[in-house]
């Protein structure tokens, strides 16, 4: 398993809302497209996604309905709805930030100090 | 936006609870399905696939339950699983039950009865539109004047309702009596002289017929009458064509307009209205204070405003009219609360008892709640190990106690319709309906909304409780043993703050209900000085219109007299203004004494003023301290003389006698005669309420005739018996005089302080059932605190402990938690029951022998609730002790 990050429990709800983001998609479905948009990078505890995604449902981020997958099986699809795709720009955004502040904190050099 | 998901989230969640619970297993179900599917098409045997999938996918039961908080609405769906293993539970354990909700549903019941009382009478006493606007006015003289003397000179009365500032309408009325009908068919009734506007004022309107108009304040043309829907129906048996029957009031006669819809009984229960019609000579009158003055404020005024407003328009008088209204302001107070001076002290010291009554019931059941949770350890604690978290068990708590006080709450409900109307009928009908707002003592929306909110209050304080108590429960210990469960120090610690605080209640109870219980007794012989049995009182008014003038009046009241005193077995007959216990205090009236500096009024001494005949204190059996009574010489062409009453002796004439001293009545300017101090007698008390007994200055009837007066019969038998006598003597002197209240003293006596019983009684009740309460509490603690030592004991009795030790070692520990309580317990009565002499009227006064009888009584109930278990636990055989666990 070497090359694969355990995700922090806050950064599941992004990775949901960016999966959802391409298009709807059923609870494995994300499953599989956040392993295929992360290479592989991240691993998920499969059981966890679906709290988590009861509470985007909540918080009125996604949307569900009942339709039939790619294999012919009832499945529930999730869609992001407007204020999830809100939401999705700006924790991207908050995200990005993040990363870039902690990236040039990280590389700092002694002489910079 | 959000809000909005959350609601439709919780609600689809709790509507289609069971179809939401398939959709999640079928998610599930589905997602473990597609995984394996891959899993096979990687070239894994199916079996092996399927079983990969479901431990990659972890604990679905687990990841199920979050799903569900995720999706809200499983606080509700887990309290409904609470309240339903509480409703098992409370059926499980029936006496228990029984007694926590009997427990809670007293004290929330004593609550909901008094509030009842509260409701009507302090906050709803009338029900008039925008009530809170209406405002009582009067002029006052600087007097500590009764509040039944609240009047307003007619011409300061015109100036105020032409003032418009503060007043959207003002109407001015009078109470009269009048003599209905003519000859022998003569009855008394009691009527009220109004303005036109008065029912206006009140927003009211009739029942049938109309009001009067404003050219019906014209004397001459103001011979039309309202009436009650009580005398419609009583004296006219509900004729549908009463309106236009002409009517005889003191010989005039008035033809029916209006019939008032049933329960109008504004200013007091009277039977007919009639207008006021004044002369331009009476209207004109600044010197005498005699009509009622209610005024509605204009939208938006506050009573505050009002009075502030007042007082500048008093100013304004006193500058325009010095020789009348020096020193004379004009008061405002809101209608609703003109009897606050007597209900709220009463009501709220109930209230506040009632208050004690719940608390104290809430600390019994806590005790009886902890210690059925010492036998509930293990399943609180099996319920911690399974996952429940603290806010979880919390939750349990709560609702097991909002269920015992819920249940508590609908019992006393139920109770309370019982109790509201034998509270109502209690007190003699006579006395309550001069009580506004008696009537409406019942249980009403505002009642229910109140013992609702007081159940579910008590619930949270309990439960609140209970969970503090309860969620410190060490796990591992409590499952490791193998025993019943152990009390740890803390929860001892807990239950003997339950003790001192069940004495400190009980104490403070107790000594408020002991208090008010001994005040209220002195009060029934509150009417000392004079003998009240074997006295007949009848009220008589003699109308205007026949008895114009002085020699008339004293003629008829003679002849009474006369005729009175001459039936058999009558020793004395008198006549005087306002008897004992009449509840009306007495017209107070300023003087001066001779010789001594000029008062202004405002700053000269007052007194109560009575008019009475000679026999009035031998009728009374009143004593004669110094001087003389009157005589029948003190007659119109004598020298003025009054007698005075004791109290007032020794407040103006400290250490001296006054007997021959003179005093005039009004200001030191006043055209009044100067009138010689004839005797002085013992203090009579007038009214219950009034906390001294106040000076009365008494004027003989012959110099100062008045039509209106209460004739008193000493007699020798039943004074009852007496009646037709009377009427006979008063039919033949003029049968158009009606005869009021015909009543014995003894009765009026008794009817005045009903009131005052039904308090002292229901102070009393409180009072037994907080040591009933308090006794059960601390029994129930100590033996159980006992029982739990059970081993101890044993264990020291097998070590060879002396049995009286150990019995002086349990009891040591009870006296130190009932001595701890009562050391709380007394300051805090202390204060109160001085605040209470000051609330009610200055019955109650601490008495020494309460303090130490109540004391003892605790220590007494606390041995023996300390005794009886300990002598349980020596008797047992130190082997059966060990082996007890």
């Amino acid at each position: 398993m070497t090359g694969q990050a355990q995700i922090l429990p806050g950064n599941l709800d992004l990775l949901i809302l960016k999966a959802a983001s391409l298009g709807p998609l059923h609870g494995y479905g994300i499953l599989l497209r956040i392993e295929q948009i992360s290479r592989g990078a991240l691993l998920i505890e499969q059981g966890a996604l679906y709290p988590a995604l009861f509470r985007l449902v909540r918080q009125g981020l996604l949307k569900t309905s009942w339709g039939t997958s790619e294999n012919n099986r009832r499945a529930k699809f999730y869609e992001l709805t407007p204020s999830g795709r809100k939401r999705l720009r700006q924790e991207a955004a908050d995200w990005n930030r993040l990363v870039a502040a902690i990236t040039l904190a990280l590389g700092a050099q002694p002489e910079e100090v | 936006m959000k809000l909005a998901a959350s609601l439709r989230s919780l609600a689809s969640g709790l509507l289609r609870r069971s179809q939401m619970e398939s959709e999640l297993d079928e998610e599930l179900r589905a997602h473990i399905t597609n995984r394996a599917d891959d899993l096979e098409r990687s070239g894994l045997p199916r079996a092996e696939a399927e079983r990969r999938a479901r431990i990659e996918f972890g604990g679905q039961e687990r990841y199920k339950e979050e799903c569900r908080e995720e999706r809200g609405g499983v606080w509700l769906e887990s309290l409904w699983t609470d309240v339903r293993f509480g409703l098992r539970s409370l059926r499980k354990s029936r006496g228990f039950s029984a007694i926590a909700v009997l427990t809670l549903a007293l004290g929330i019941g004593a609550n909901a009865a008094i509030f009842s009382m509260v409701n009507a009478l302090l906050l709803h006493p009338y029900h008039f539109r925008d009530l809170d606007a209406l405002v009582r006015v009067w002029e006052d003289r600087g007097i500590d004047e009764g509040y039944d003397a609240r009047y307003v000179a007619p011409a300061d009365a015109k100036e105020l309702s032409t003032h418009g500032e503060v007043f959207e309408s003002l109407t001015t009325y009078e109470m009269r009596s009048f003599s209905l009908g003519a000859g022998s068919e003569i009855q008394p009734v009691l009527g009220c002289k109004v303005t036109a506007n008065f029912f206006d004022v009140l927003s009211v309107s009739p029942a049938a017929g109309r009001f009067f108009s404003p050219g019906e304040e014209q004397p001459g043309s103001d011979q039309v009458a309202i009436v009650s829907d009580g005398f419609w129906k009583r004296r006219f048996a509900s004729d549908p064509h009463l309106l236009g029957t002409k009517i005889s009031l003191n010989g005039r006669v008035y033809s029916i307009v209006g019939i008032m819809p049933k329960g109008f009984d504004y200013p007091v229960p009277v039977e007919l209205w009639v207008p006021l019609a004044l002369t331009p000579e009476e209207q004109a009158d600044r010197t005498q204070l005699s009509l009622q003055v209610l005024g509605r404020l204009r939208n938006g005024v506050t009573a505050n405003q009002a009075r502030a407003a007042l007082a500048g328009f008093s100013r304004r008088l006193e500058q325009d009219y010095p020789k009348t209204n020096t020193g004379r302001s004009i008061k405002a107070l809101q209608l609703r609360k003109e009897l606050y001076v007597f209900t709220l002290p009463l009501f709220l010291l109930l209230q506040a008892a009632a208050g004690f009554v719940l608390l104290l019931a809430c600390a019994n059941l806590a005790n009886l709640v902890f210690a059925r949770m010492i036998g509930r350890q293990r399943e609180i604690a099996l319920r911690a190990a399974l996952g429940a978290g603290r806010g979880r068990l919390g939750q349990l708590f709560l609702s097991e106690a909002l269920l015992y006080s819920v249940a508590a709450g609908i019992v006393a409900i139920m109770a309370s319709f019982a109790s509201v109307r034998t509270l109502r009928a209690s007190i003699p009908a006579g006395w309550t309906k001069w009580v506004p707002g008696w009537d409406g003592i019942r249980v009403d929306g505002n009642v229910l909304a109140f013992t609702i909110l007081v159940a579910l209050g008590t619930g949270l304080v309990l439960g609140i409780a209970t969970v503090l108590h309860a969620t410190h429960v060490e796990l591992n210990n409590t499952l490791k043993e193998t025993g019943s469960g152990s009390v740890t120090p803390a929860k001892r610690r807990v239950r003997s703050a339950l003790v001192v605080a069940q004495v400190m209640f009980a104490f403070v109870l107790l000594v408020c209900a002991g208090l008010t219980i001994q005040g209220f007794a002195q009060l029934a012989r509150v009417y000392q000085g004079f003998e009240p049995a074997s006295v007949l009182r009848v009220e008589i008014a003699l109308p205007e219109k026949a008895y114009p003038e002085t020699v008339r009046i004293t003629n008829f009241y003679q002849q009474l007299l006369r005729g009175a005193a001459s039936l058999p077995g009558v020793q004395h007959a008198s006549l005087i203004t306002n008897p004992p216990a009449s509840n009306v205090d007495s017209e107070t009236t300023f003087f001066n004494i001779e010789g001594q500096p000029k008062l202004k009024s405002g700053e000269a001494p007052s007194a109560d003023l009575q008019i009475a005949t000679p026999d009035f204190f031998a009728t009374l059996k009143i004593s004669l301290v110094s001087g003389r009574f009157f005589s029948e010489a003190d007659n119109a062409n004598r020298a003025p003389v009054v007698v005075i009453s004791r109290g007032m002796a020794e407040r103006f004439w400290p250490g001296a006698d006054p007997v021959g001293h003179r005093i005039k009545l009004g200001t030191a300017d006043a055209a009044e005669p100067w009138m010689t101090i004839a005797g002085v007698v013992g203090d009579v008390r007038q009214n219950w309420w009034n906390p001294v007994t106040r000076p009365v200055i008494f004027k003989p009837f012959a110099q100062s005739a008045q039509r209106s007066m209460t004739l008193l019969l000493r007699t020798a038998a039943n004074p009852t018996s007496y009646v037709s006598g009377i009427r006979e003597v008063t039919r033949r002197i003029d049968p158009e005089i009606a005869l009021h209240d015909v009543t014995t003293l003894e009765e009026e006596v008794t009817d005045s302080i009903a009131i005052v019983r039904i308090m002292g009684i229901l102070m009393g009740i409180f009072g037994l059932v907080a040591l009933v309460l308090s006794s059960v509490g601390v029994y129930g603690v100590l033996s159980e605190s006992v029982a739990q030592r059970t081993r101890e004991i044993g264990i020291r009795l097998a070590l060879g402990a002396e049995t009286a030790a150990l019995m002086k070692l349990i009891l040591g520990h009870v006296l130190k938690l009932t001595a701890i309580g009562l050391a709380i317990a007394l300051p805090v009565s202390l204060v109160i029951s001085r605040a209470m002499t000051s609330l009610i009227f200055g019955i109650v006064s601490m008495d020494v022998t309460i303090l130490a009888g109540f004391t003892a009584l605790l220590f007494l109930v606390a041995l023996g609730a300390g005794y009886l278990p300990a002598r349980r636990a020596m008797r047992v055989d130190p082997m059966v002790a060990l082996r007890y666990e």
